[in-house]
């Protein structure tokens, strides 16, 4: 039993690791709220749906701006398609790296879009493996009988 | 041309700087103007010194224009100068050309005809000359060919006789020819023999004499001897040298040739040169210029010799001389007239003639000899051959002309001019000398005068030039400088205005943001306060906070608003809605938080005023809320009163204030009437446009007369310390005056009597054109039932006004303001009657006749308060009254923490009638409507509990603020505060679309009750307001049923069919569980393409939705309520999606709409948070937004308000 508390209060110090360090913010959590009995795995079904078209989207970009020609336009809609999931999930570290990706589009500035992309990519990656560790450690905690403690 | 301008006196400093004297002159007033400028500049230092002291800044400006005036001033003075220079090189340009042009073109042809002058001057001597030379010839031609004639016919001459016949022949024919030429000056015959004959003429004595030699020492026969050696025998010698030969000379009348005198022998060649066989060597005529000593001109002779007939030999020779005096006289005559020197001499030099006087002649020892030209004594003509001489030395220019026109003769030029005459073994040379003045002279003064006027003449208008160009280059540089200035304020001000806006952009835009996550705090608040477990401290502590919030949150709103104003954003909304519902619900909403400031709030509108009017109504409630609101602030104790009447001169408000009599201290109003003119007020009237009046009336501190006017500003606030008394910023007035400018009207502050601060202001609204008439409230017939009233209400003022109005209505009205009064009233007038006839029973026609008062109803309307809540006592007192219930009905006015007790205990003596403070017309309307029905019913003996319960519950509802007894009273009225800026509140349409129902304001309170709950889930108080309430609820049928539902913040949307248009798959997930969450059914769709068909299917599709009866009971409610048919009651859209995105779905559903008169609500979702966003939404006809990432109270409480508008 202990185990379990250990393993909860690691969550929760990595959950709130999490909030402290920026990578989430408060709409994760309504997500959270969101969770119950009817839809008991809603918070990894969208985050995982969120990596999904994350990645799309970031393919997507890199190759639009790897183009001659660089359609701005299209590019803004991608960042813009990713801004509105990344601040869905409340990955707020993405969503400012894309407010900035978008200002870089409207100057129709390559090298700085192209800055951006590598900036979001690594913030996906960061966020995503964050994410991930913590669905690891809750599972964790499930597996060990405890229930996921809300904050 | 710089000369002419040095020379001239009146040129100044302007004058191009190339003269000495003018750049000194320039050069001093230079220096002067630099240290005039430097003086002045000092000037401005010191001046600015003595400010330096408080004003720094100042005085470097000065200091930095003064610089900049000064290199202004050089650079305008440089360019000036420029301007004079090129002036002056113009002028004097022009000047030289003309001058050149005239003048050379006039010396050209001068010159021209001067030359043909002096070649006629020349030849008219030349010719002379010639003419002589050939005269000469032909005369001694002749002399030869007679005396070869003569002497022919007397060859051989035999004997003396016949010698002496030929020799008198000779003589005749000689004479003959001699007597034809007058100008000849001798003609001499010279025989072999020596024998000489010979005619002179003396020009000057005019004497003619005959020459001859003696006969007799000649032999006739010389001729023989010498006609082989004809050459020897023939020699001067034989003449000269024989001295012996005597010469005889005869006078001879020059005429006739008549002998005149006696011959008296001379010397031989004493007078004459007897022309000698010397003279003609070669046998062929002979020229030369000779000398005599008796004539002082030189001589032109010529010989020829006389043939025998064999022309073998020379038998004579004939010399004829011709004095070359004529043409010294000829030249004297010409010069004479023409003025200058003609000289001719021969080839080598020597004089020949001459115009002047002087000898030509030079004696030497020798005799008389011919000079040299070069030696006259006529000073001109030996310069002027000692100038030929020296120009042309001895390579005088044969058979050619010289011409030379400056040649300087002493101080003098002439024109020299020479001509070669080519005579054989005579050539001559004429020469002409003419003074230059004779010919050039007047045309040279002429040239100089000319020359001089010119250069004044430019000198002049170079001056008046360079004065106009001074005097307009300063007035030009002074406007430069004008405008310079000009334009730097106009740039400094547009920099202000572009601040300015940015400043109210950039409020606007934070305000905007801020707005977000203060909901949030205030939410989160609100969720803290329903927590059981705070303590006592931390409760008061949270309750603070949120406070201050939604303080901030107000003053966020307030700037939102005004910058949304003041950059033209605001738009009116034109929509019905009834005004006295809207105030009523404000006064409610005040007079709970004038309870605890011991304020009473009135609402006085005159009956006149119009029930439904076009506006906006947010704004209008947004006008009286600020101003109520600051009256309260500044309000401990007494009343606020907000009246209104509309613009009619019969309209009298019922506290007997006449409206009209104010009017006239509204010129604004007065001049906007006026100039609409007589067809402005005909317009207002076709459009149905209403001005009406409202005055807020407190009994507060008062504002200052002088800041009457500033309040309004932004920011502003009477008196500075009322920051620090009552909080707020001075927004809400200035919000207030520019919604009330912008629906046509104004305010001002009034003049009052006694304390407190009256403002005024009217509103140009428009009224619905149909419901004119039925436009005033409807009102009920008091008359009619004969009532009576007493109105035991503590606040003086309310009370008053109500009875007023009542009296007005014929009421018959008992005022009371405390218990012993109202007691006092009740005893005088009702006399108690002390049987207690049981409700329903009593018979009404008996009471009336024993009162002696003719009442049908008497109504007792009493505030709680009189009751005596503190103490038992109001027990009692409720008994009291019952004795009057028999003949009267009691109203009771509840305060909002009035305890269950009470009104249970009211409840139980069957004082059924409840309304909460505060009383206003509408209410009074109500308890009386109540009460006749009630009273009809008992008349028809019959009364059903569920009327009652109905009628107790009805006015329960309208006690808005008795739902939670539990919560504090100033916390609640924050809250409707917030409802009342809260963005739901701003969601448009949403107000109006509550007006349309008559119950509308309960459904309002109801609802807001709602959106309380939904943060208020855990409230115990709540749980039991629930219960209490949903029985209500359910037994109206107006009402809508969803409210019902919505009771469960779980299922707050259950029944609603939402249409989710969404791209990102994430935010479809998060936003479909969320609504699902809510009780909602959600169909998601892709993007707006989707959105758009699945609508248009389901379109189709609901006609056979009408026919079979779905079983979902959510849609069965919806169309049983008959309300909807369309499957979805709301679309949310994202803005931005693939394919088709929100704007243009919503277009494109808009578009299929218009035919079926239906409008489905779209929720725009946007990632944009900026209010233009907002703007594009709704103009593409969304009616409401959302701004991602959703919340969730905020996306509820939206789509509440546009479902129930459906509904």
């Amino acid at each position: 039993m202990d185990g379990v508390i250990l393993l909860q209060k690691q969550l929760v110090d990595y959950s709130t690791s999490l909030y402290k360090e920026g990578f989430l913010d408060d709409q994760f959590k309504q997500l959270q709220q969101l969770q119950d009995e009817s839809n008991p795995d809603f918070v990894v079904e969208v985050v995982y749906l969120f990596f999904e078209d994350s990645e799309r989207l970031l393919n997507e970009l890199s190759k639009t701006l790897n183009q001659q020609i660089v359609d701005f336009k299209k590019v803004d809609a991608h960042v813009h398609q990713l801004k509105g999931s990344s601040s869905s999930i409340g990955a707020q570290r993405v969503q400012k790296v894309c407010i900035a990706f978008r200002n870089y589009c409207e100057e129709q500035n390559t090298e700085g879009c192209l800055r951006c992309l590598q900036l979001v990519k690594h913030e996906y990656s960061l966020v995503k493996n964050k994410l991930e560790t913590m669905f690891k450690l809750e599972k964790q905690v499930l597996a060990a009988g405890g229930s996921i403690p809300m904050h | 041309m710089a000369h002419a301008a040095s020379n001239s006196p009146s040129v100044t400093f302007e004058s191009p700087p190339s003269s000495f004297r003018a750049m000194g002159l320039w050069l001093r007033s230079y220096v002067n103007r630099i240290l005039a400028s430097a003086n002045s500049c000092r000037r401005n230092r010191s001046r600015c010194c003595k400010r330096t002291f408080n004003r720094d800044v100042e005085a470097e400006e000065l200091q930095d224009t003064s610089t900049v005036c000064l290199s202004s001033y050089y650079s305008v003075f440089m360019v000036r100068l420029a301007i004079m220079v090129m002036l002056a090189i113009l002028i004097g340009m022009l000047t030289l050309l003309t001058w050149h042009f005239t003048k050379v073109y006039t010396q050209r042809s001068l010159d021209t005809l001067a030359y043909g002058l002096r070649f006629e001057l020349l030849q008219r001597p030349m010719l002379r000359m010639w003419n002589i030379i050939n005269s000469t010839v032909e005369i001694t031609t002749a002399q030869v060919k007679l005396s070869e004639y003569v002497i022919r016919r007397y060859s051989k001459p035999v004997n003396q006789a016949q010698q002496v016949e030929l020799y008198e022949v000779m003589r005749d024919v000689t004479w003959a020819l001699f007597a034809s030429q007058r100008a000849l000056s001798s003609i001499t015959i010279n025989y072999r023999n020596g024998f000489v004959q010979a005619f002179h003429r003396d020009h000057r004595s005019n004497k003619t004499s005959y020459i001859y030699s003696d006969l007799v020492n000649y032999s006739i026969n010389g001729y023989d001897a010498d006609t082989r050696s004809s050459h020897q025998g023939w020699n001067d010698q034989s003449i000269h040298g024989n001295m012996s030969a005597i010469w005889y000379r005869q006078p001879l009348d020059p005429v006739t040739g008549e002998k005149i005198g006696k011959s008296s022998p001379i010397p031989p060649d004493e007078l004459i040169n007897i022309a000698g066989i010397s003279q003609i060597p070669d046998g062929a005529a002979s020229w030369h210029v000779a000398v005599s000593k008796y004539t002082d001109s030189p001589l032109l002779s010529a010989a020829l010799p006389v043939w025998d007939s064999s022309k073998e030999s020379i038998v004579a020779v004939v010399g004829v001389t011709t004095a070359l005096y004529s043409v010294g006289q000829l030249m004297k005559e010409l010069v004479g007239f023409h003025s200058g020197h003609i000289y001719l001499t021969s080839q080598e030099g020597w004089l020949l003639a001459t115009s002047s006087n002087t000898p030509l002649l030079m004696n030497s020892t020798t005799g008389p000899k011919l000079m040299m030209a070069v030696d006259s004594e006529d000073r001109v003509i030996r310069s002027g051959a000692e100038w030929l001489q020296r120009v042309y030395g001895d390579k005088f220019p044969l058979n050619d002309e010289v011409h030379i026109e400056h040649a300087r003769l002493g101080h003098q030029l002439y024109y020299i001019d020479s001509f070669f005459l080519n005579l054989k073994r005579l050539p001559m040379v004429g020469v002409i000398i003419i003074p230059r003045k004779y010919i050039m002279g007047r045309v040279d003064e002429r040239a100089f005068k000319t020359l001089v006027v010119l250069i004044s003449a430019s000198v002049c208008i170079l001056v008046v030039g360079c004065v106009c160009i001074f005097v307009l280059t300063n007035g030009v540089s002074k406007e430069m400088k004008l405008r310079a200035e000009l334009i730097s304020h106009l740039d400094a001000r547009r920099k202000a205005e572009a601040s300015s806006n940015y400043k109210s952009q950039f409020l606007a835009n934070m305000s905007h943001e801020l707005r977000t996550p203060m909901a949030a705090v205030i939410g989160l608040l609100d969720i803290l306060v329903c927590d059981d477990c705070l303590t006592n401290e931390q409760y008061a502590n949270v309750t603070q906070i949120r406070k201050c919030s939604t303080a901030l949150l107000r003053l966020l709103n307030n700037i939102l608003d005004l910058s949304k104003v003041e950059s033209g954003k605001l738009v009116l909304e034109e929509t019905e809605f009834d005004l006295g519902r809207e105030l009523e619900g404000l006064v409610d909403m005040f007079s709970v938080q004038c309870i605890n400031h011991n304020v009473e709030i009135i609402l006085d509108l005159s009956d006149d005023m119009p029930k439904l009017v076009q506006g906006d109504s947010a704004r209008v409630v947004q006008i009286f809320a600020n101003l109520i609101s600051n009256s309260i602030k500044f309000t401990t104790s007494g009343h606020v009163i907000l009246r209104g009447w509309s613009e009619n001169p019969n309209s009298v408000l019922s506290s007997g204030k006449c409206s009209i009599s104010q009017k006239d201290s509204w010129p604004g109003q007065k001049m906007k009437l006026k100039l609409h003119g007589s067809h402005g007020k005909r317009s207002l009237k076709k459009e149905n446009k209403m001005v009406l009046w409202f005055e807020v009336d407190d009994t507060g501190c008062g504002i200052d007369p002088s800041k009457w006017e500033s309040v309004f500003e932004s920011f502003e606030q009477a008196d500075p310390s009322t920051t620090r008394l009552h909080g707020g910023t001075g927004l809400g007035l200035c919000i207030v005056r520019t919604l009330v400018n912008k629906m046509g009207g104004e305010i001002k502050v009034e003049k009052k009597n006694g304390p407190g601060a009256l403002m005024r202001l009217y509103l140009i609204l428009s009224t619905p054109a149909d419901l004119n008439g039925a436009g005033k409230h409807c009102q009920f017939k008091f008359k009619e039932h004969k009532l009576t009233m007493v109105l035991a209400l503590n606040g003086r003022m309310g009370r008053s006004t109500m009875a007023q109005w009542l009296q007005k209505n014929l009421v018959h009205t008992y005022e009371a303001s405390e218990w012993n009064e109202l007691t006092q009233t009740l005893q005088e007038h009702f006399k108690a009657s002390y049987m207690h006839i049981p409700p329903g029973e009593f018979s009404e026609s008996d009471q009336m006749h024993t009162q002696g008062i003719s009442i049908s109803v008497v109504v007792i309307v009493i505030v709680i308060g009189l009751l005596e809540l503190s103490t038992d006592i109001w027990k009692e007192q409720l008994a009291y009254l019952d004795k009057y219930s028999s003949i009267a009905k009691f109203a009771w006015i509840l305060n909002h923490d009035t305890p269950n007790a009470i009104k249970a205990e009211l409840r139980w003596r069957g004082h059924l009638l409840m309304v909460s403070r505060p009383l206003y017309k509408a209410k009074i309307v109500q308890i009386l409507e109540a009460v006749i029905k009630d009273q009809q019913m008992e008349l028809q003996k019959y009364v059903t509990a569920t009327i009652e319960g109905n009628l107790n519950e009805c006015h329960e509802i309208d006690a808005i603020h008795s739902w939670t007894p539990s919560s504090d009273d100033s916390d609640k009225s924050e809250r409707d505060d917030l409802r009342l800026a809260s963005p739901f509140y701003r969601t448009p349409n949403a107000s109006p679309s509550l007006n349309r129902t008559p119950n509308g304001h309960h459904a309002e309170f109801a609802h807001v009750r709602y959106e309380e709950n939904a943060c208020n889930k855990k409230s115990p108080g709540q749980t039991r307001q629930e219960e209490q309430q949903s029985p209500i609820t359910c037994l109206k049928e107006r009402d809508t049923v969803r409210i019902s539902t919505s009771m469960d913040e779980q299922s707050s949307l259950k029944g609603l069919r939402i249409l989710l248009a969404e791209d990102t798959p994430v935010l479809q997930r998060v936003a479909t569980i969320m609504l699902e969450k809510l009780g909602a059914k959600v169909v998601a769709v892709g993007d707006g393409l989707q959105a758009v068909e699945a609508l248009k299917f389901l379109l189709h599709s609901s006609e056979l939705r009408k026919e079979s009866p779905v079983e979902d009971d959510n849609s069965e409610i919806i169309t049983a309520n008959g309300l909807s048919l369309l499957p979805y009651d709301l679309i949310l859209m994202d803005c931005q999606m693939p394919k088709m995105d929100g704007y243009e779905a919503t277009k494109a559903i808009r578009k299929s709409e218009l035919g079926s008169g239906s409008h489905i609500p779209i929720v725009a979702l946007t990632a944009h948070a900026m209010s233009c966003d907002e703007a594009k939404c709704l103009e593409v006809g969304m009616d409401a937004y959302l701004s991602k990432p959703i919340d969730r109270k905020l996306m509820v409480s939206t789509i509440l308000s546009l479902t129930k508008r459906t509904a």
